[in-house]
């Protein structure tokens, strides 16, 4: 076990290095990443301050409880750009010229050398903004040591759910022709999961949390974080969790059985 | 224009038309979708602020107004950025401008009859909407000088954004990504062009600043109009984004002699 | 050992409807067609051959590669490469095979080949030591010490493919897949990789499959030919009987001192004759047992400048067969 991790690690540890010796050739684009970044965090705190402009609460949450949402959230895009998001667009490039032969050939868990291949270090510049904001507005609502310890690991956790929801929805570029359309469909969910659960309604609210729980990525550890007795939130992330795991590994084997490779 | 011209213009709407349908799920998902899904979003955002909250109104606007103007920014949406998704930069990044270069049809003129007939679809698109938003009630009075003029308004529009998207697509003599000049386009124009909320929701000095800008003509002007509701002179915001689409056009030009001068051609 | 017996893939083919009201229609519904790439085929591959796969386009050598080293699942049929059931994937398989295709890159573009073959290290487990002296020794041999640190995309078509050669080695697989590996290379790369790949064979007894459209390639490397054609196997033996199955002929060129009038065509029109433009030139076949006789006659009769002589070249009975491949009939399979 511990001989898989290491060597995991070891092959984790180039992947960075590749990725960095990559990113040092083209600092225009470096810079435009941070820039590209900065802009999109603070447009999605500025909507939401110049909303509570005119109102003092929405559903349930005063102004400072939705900025931290709205941080928390960033956080956790913070670290989705910078270790995740690049290898889902690789993933449709590779599917969509054949290279992925390549990547099946190689004696390693083919998950792990697909998805968590590519790395942006630009992004990981960026990290100051969403844990600066995320900080400042936990401290404007006197956060309790238990949330303080656990916001990390709750971001972690947020990440690692919302990767595996989205892992499950690239599988589809098996079947397709045009795995483009998939990773867009990838970021409609991403863009759903971005607003608190609680501003769906109805039907809705019950597909997004229960049926295709991507609602569960933000507001679950949220509510927790603000208040402790909603653990259930988080348990029932934990089993969303499980369940995307479980229907990952059914519908990987069936993708590789019909993964056709690009004829050269 | 000669005959010939209007030849080769029209045979590469027509293949443009073709090649469009038949990758419909590529276009359901890169154009269609991420349009729905914001809609989506933004109807659940609103019907909360209102519902739950218990407000009745905000800056001028109930929940019904909100709701219609969310809904015409969708129709807006349809008509006017569609184009964004389609990748011109991998044209120039993979050495395929070497074909414009020899062929007696250029590199513009080829692009922009794509889009042409991509607009075609998409106005066919929104048309469908829109009966769609009328039947659930979401977007209600309609009036056919509102709905001709915001028409006229929203074409103006697709012209300005695909004008963009093809200048941003020229970047690609210089960058080797140029999608994140895209999406920081789309993030500032989202976020001043009143796509979230309308403008009378931001503070009074960036309205009056923003009003110089191309972005409030993007979506918050057409909306208006098709609304029936645009308080401001229509002429003098058509006149103020075509002069935004004359500035697009003209540095078009200007970086794509200097970045012909740069090309080489590259890949296989 | 490569074993199948009985192995057959089908693709789907989508038909894509022209017109307006056919995209209508097939928004609703799509019609396809299922075409079998490769059908009941059988094959027998000791460790350390060097097979040559040959066939036009289409004709499903590729695919058959490709369910060899795992990476699509065949529709029917069994398939055993050393041990293993290819599309189980094992890792250990994985370890003991590799693939280079000549129309697709496995390496990063953006770095230095070396930093590449330092991941692949990782990828394959290979030992620091190992790894060194293999990195020092195919470099070597391929003549690309000073293209290491080069970027990827900055290379040449040629040193590109050697890099790739290099990254496939560098775990020193048991079975090597060579799927056109001197495609679109000039003639001088073509014999660098080629005897790079024969002298790498016999120093380490790799088993090697090879599809290749330069005739060159296959009958410098191999010893025994697999001829596919419309995804079926049509021919399974050493490459001396292949070149017979034309039955036994020589390949004459002559040469003349004035052009050939049309009145000569009824004499060589047995012998499949391919004048050149002036018709001083012309390539026939002629059989073994008559060339002798014939050869006498024609220095009789023409103003004979140049005559040579020699074994079938496989391109000519290539064409030959792809345009009459009745003649197959006669092969031994």
């Amino acid at each position: 076990m511990l001989k898989t991790i290491k060597r995991y690690w070891g092959v984790y540890t180039r992947f960075l290095s590749t990725c960095f010796a990559a990113a040092s050739t083209y600092r225009l684009h470096f810079l435009l990443l941070i820039i590209m970044d900065q802009l999109f965090y603070f447009s999605m705190l500025g909507s939401v301050d110049f909303l509570y402009n005119h109102v003092s609460k929405i559903g349930p949450w005063n102004r400072n409880e939705f900025m931290f949402f709205i941080a928390f959230i960033l956080a956790v895009d913070h670290l989705h750009m910078s270790f995740v998001s690049e290898s889902f667009w690789e993933f449709a490039f590779d599917i969509r010229t054949g290279r992925l032969d390549f990547v099946l050939l190689r004696p390693l868990n083919t998950i792990f050398s697909v998805f968590a291949r590519q790395i942006r270090p630009a992004t990981l510049i960026n990290f100051v903004t969403p844990w600066g904001f995320l900080i400042y507005y936990g401290r404007q609502m006197q956060l309790d040591l238990v949330s303080w310890v656990s916001l990390f690991p709750m971001v972690l956790f947020s990440l690692v759910l919302l990767t595996s929801i989205e892992i499950l929805v690239s599988m589809l570029m098996f079947w397709t022709v045009e795995a483009m359309g998939i990773n867009f469909l990838r970021i409609q969910v991403q863009s759903l999961s971005r607003w608190p659960e609680f501003i769906y309604r109805g039907f809705a609210n019950k597909l997004f949390t229960v049926g295709f729980p991507i609602l569960l990525v933000g507001s679950a550890p949220v509510y927790f974080l603000l208040d402790h007795g909603r653990w259930l939130w988080v348990l029932a992330a934990v089993g969303a969790l499980v369940v995307t795991w479980g229907l990952i590994g059914v519908f990987w084997q069936k993708g590789l059985k019909a993964y056709e490779s690009a004829s050269s | 224009m000669s005959v010939a011209e209007i030849g080769k213009w029209a045979a590469t709407i027509k293949i443009s038309w073709n090649k469009l349908l038949s990758y419909k799920l590529n276009l359901l998902l890169l154009v269609i979708g991420p349009s729905v899904v914001f809609f989506f979003v933004k109807y659940s955002l609103w019907t909360a602020i209102f519902q739950l909250e218990g407000i009745e109104q905000l800056q001028g606007y109930n929940l019904p107004d909100m709701l219609k103007y969310q809904g015409w920014t969708l129709i807006v949406a349809l008509l006017g950025q569609g184009y964004n998704s389609m990748n011109l930069a991998e044209d120039i990044r993979l050495g395929r401008i070497s074909a414009f270069l020899v062929y007696p049809f250029g590199f513009w003129s080829f692009q922009t009859a794509s889009f042409i007939a991509f607009e075609c679809l998409q106005l066919f698109t929104a048309g469908i909407t829109l009966g769609a938003l009328f039947t659930l009630q979401i977007v209600t009075d309609l009036s056919l000088v509102a709905l001709v003029a915001g028409l006229l308004f929203s074409i103006l529009v697709s012209f300005f954004w695909y004008q963009t998207s093809y200048l941003i697509g020229l970047m690609a003599f210089w960058l080797e990504e140029t999608w994140v000049l895209r999406v920081m386009f789309l993030t500032i124009s989202q976020f001043f062009s009143g796509a979230v909320m309308p403008l009378e929701v931001y503070p009074e000095y960036l309205q009056k600043l923003l009003m110089w800008t191309p972005f409030p003509y993007l979506t918050y002007a057409p909306v208006k109009i098709f609304m029936g509701e645009y308080r401001g002179d229509i002429w003098q915001g058509a006149g103020i984004l075509s002069f935004w689409l004359g500035v697009a056009v003209l540095l078009s030009l200007a970086v794509w002699r200097r970045g012909l001068r740069l090309y080489t051609a590259a890949g296989m | 050992m490569i074993q199948c017996r009985g192995l057959g893939k089908d693709f789907k083919h989508y038909q894509k409807a022209g017109g307006f009201a056919g995209s209508l229609r097939q928004l609703v519904r799509r019609d396809y067609q299922l075409r079998s790439a490769v059908t009941n085929f059988d094959l027998e591959i000791e460790r350390g051959e060097m097979v040559g796969l040959l066939g036009p386009n289409g004709a499903g050598k590729t695919t058959l590669m490709k369910m060899f080293s795992g990476i699509i699942v065949p529709s029917r049929g069994e398939c055993s490469v050393h041990g293993h059931i290819p599309f189980q994937r094992e890792q250990v398989f994985r370890k003991k095979i590799a693939l280079v295709m000549g129309q697709k890159s496995q390496l990063w573009w953006d770095i230095p080949a070396m930093d590449s073959f330092l991941l692949l290290q990782k990828y394959y487990e290979i030992d620091d030591r190992d790894f060194k002296k293999r990195l020092a020794e195919l470099s070597a041999l391929l003549g690309v010490e000073r293209q290491m640190q080069v970027h990827v995309r900055k290379l040449s078509l040629g040193e590109r493919m050697k890099m790739e050669l290099m990254a496939c080695l560098l775990h020193r697989p048991e079975v090597l897949f060579l799927d056109e590996p001197t495609i679109g290379l000039d003639i001088v790369a073509q014999r660098s990789i080629r005897d790079f790949i024969a002298q790498y064979q016999v120093q380490h007894k790799t088993t090697v499959i090879l599809t290749s459209h330069y005739m060159a390639d296959v009958e410098a490397l191999c010893q025994r030919i697999v001829l596919v054609l419309g995804g079926e196997k049509r021919f399974d033996g050493p490459i001396g009987e292949f070149s017979s199955i034309l039955g036994l002929e020589k390949f004459v060129t002559i040469a003349f001192g004035e052009a050939i009038t049309s009145d000569a065509d009824t004499y060589f029109q047995d012998f499949d004759p391919h004048w050149n433009e002036a018709r001083t030139r012309v390539d026939l076949r002629i059989s073994e047992a008559d060339v002798r006789r014939r050869g006498m006659e024609i220095f009789e009769r023409f103003p004979v400048i140049e005559f040579s002589m020699e074994k079938l070249p496989i391109e000519r009975v290539m064409n030959e067969l792809l345009v009459n491949p009745h003649l197959l009939k006669r092969a031994v399979t």
